[in-house]
């Protein structure tokens, strides 16, 4: 009898969102990096966008949970069991046995590396590698990195935002930081309940970024209505949010993602950082589509910042890439050449 | 006879040492070749193929779908 094959995989295990890529197919999954459990039994409940519209909604029993969040690993466990899932849903078990390339935030740890291929190993992937996130990012951006030239990549994700010089298919200089776009919606939230007293929850917060925040201010500027919990009455109670007071209320974690992409570029050796200014700088990763963002980086750098076509795909289509041409590239995984 | 069979082992024992030889100088060679077919992996024409493979994203890609091994 013939055993099926599994076909290869990349993946992006991204502080927010998880993106799977087959080999010869593309993207067939794509959803938040959310696993809910039961808080007694330690049961897994759901997973993905199921497990994300519990966020902040759960009886007591129940936590819905981002495992990577602050992009680190804070409970080995239950990403292990995140993998895992993952992987069944794909189609991997232990007869059909694929190769699978993982892209992780580079400011994680040997040990939260280990943790992460053990994981996909003993799920049945036959082979587990890692490669730099910014790496797959500016693959997938399609930056010609196999030039000799400077090309630039900045990706904000959730919970980390990294940038990247790349030239001749390897990292130059890198910043990678551990604020990212959640830390924006725990600013609104923060700001909102100290000058409104009124409770709203992480997701409501993440709907007034989309809707009206921004990071330098942009042409038609809208208000939004807020409803939430009266912290004085413990009423439901709506307000009015304006543009203004959003850009205030983040302006703190835009400022410091702005100045880890000024870090980078004064790491970058000067014969690169001149391509930067004919170049430009390209932006990817969900936190990067914040309104202002790209003018913001750009009016504080005097670089040119582009956005990339795919902000929210790139990071697994140039994993993609990598597994598509997997002896050729494998070169550089994580730890090939150290 | 046995002088004929001595050379052939003799010459055999050389080959082998030759082919020993080279293959230990042939390293730097063998990293320039994979250093070549890396950047030929990412250079634009190569990721042209993965890009086109997105296209028709229902995954009914008409032509190189399936060559990739199962
Ligand atoms: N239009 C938008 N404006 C501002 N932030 C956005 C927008 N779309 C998505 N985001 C934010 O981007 C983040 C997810 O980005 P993503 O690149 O998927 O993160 P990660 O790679 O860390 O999983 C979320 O915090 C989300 O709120
Ligand atoms: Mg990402």
């Amino acid at each position: 009898m013939m055993v099926p094959m599994a076909r290869d995989l990349a993946i992006d295990l991204g502080t927010a969102n998880t993106l799977v890529y087959m080999k010869g197919r593309g993207i067939v999954l794509n959803e938040p990096s959310v696993i809910a459990l039961n808080r007694q039994t330690g049961e897994v409940l759901a997973t993905g966008r199921e497990a994300w519209q519990m966020i902040g909604r759960t009886p007591g029993y129940i936590v819905a949970v981002r495992p990577l969040r602050g992009g680190a690993i804070t409970d080995f466990e239950i990403t292990e069991r995140m993998i895992r899932l993952l992987l069944q849903r794909v189609g991997v078990s232990r007869f059909t046995r694929p190769k699978v390339v993982i892209c992780v935030p580079s400011a994680i740890t040997e040990v939260e590396r280990r943790a992460v291929t053990d994981a996909a190993r003993r799920a049945g992937a036959a082979d587990a590698n890692l490669i730099e996130q910014p790496m797959a990012a500016a693959i997938g951006a399609d930056l010609p990195i196999d030039e000799p030239v400077g090309n630039m990549v900045i990706d904000i994700g959730g919970g980390t935002s990294e940038t990247a010089v790349i030239s001749l298919g390897g990292i130059v200089a890198l910043e990678a930081v551990r604020v990212g776009s959640f830390d924006i919606d725990a600013a609104i939230q923060n700001y909102v309940r100290r000058e409104h007293g009124i409770a709203i929850g992480e997701r409501t917060a993440e709907e007034i970024k989309v809707a009206i925040g921004s990071a330098d201010p942009t042409p038609d500027e809208n208000q939004a209505e807020v409803r939430g919990r009266d912290l004085m009455t413990g009423l439901p109670k709506t307000v009015i949010l304006t543009p203004e007071e959003v850009r205030y209320a983040i302006e703190d974690v835009v400022s410091s993602i702005v100045a880890s992409v000024i870090r980078c570029l004064s790491k970058a050796p000067p014969e690169l950082s001149q391509d930067f200014l004919v170049r430009g700088m390209y932006l990817v990763g969900g936190g990067g589509l914040l309104r202002g963002l790209a003018e913001r980086i750009e009016r504080e750098t005097e670089v040119p910042v582009k956005m990339s076509n795919v902000p929210l795909e790139a990071v697994v289509l140039g994993a993609g890439h990598v597994i598509e041409h997997y002896e050729a590239l494998k070169g550089m995984f994580m730890g090939a050449r150290r | 006879m046995p002088v004929v069979v001595g050379a052939i082992v003799v010459l055999l024992a050389l080959a082998a040492f030759f082919v020993l030889a080279a293959r230990r100088r042939g390293h730097p060679s063998d990293d320039i070749d994979s250093f070549r077919r890396q950047i030929d992996a990412l250079s634009p024409e190569a990721r042209r193929q993965t890009s086109e493979r997105m296209k028709p994203s229902d995954g009914r890609s008409t032509d190189d779908d399936g060559a990739n091994g199962t």
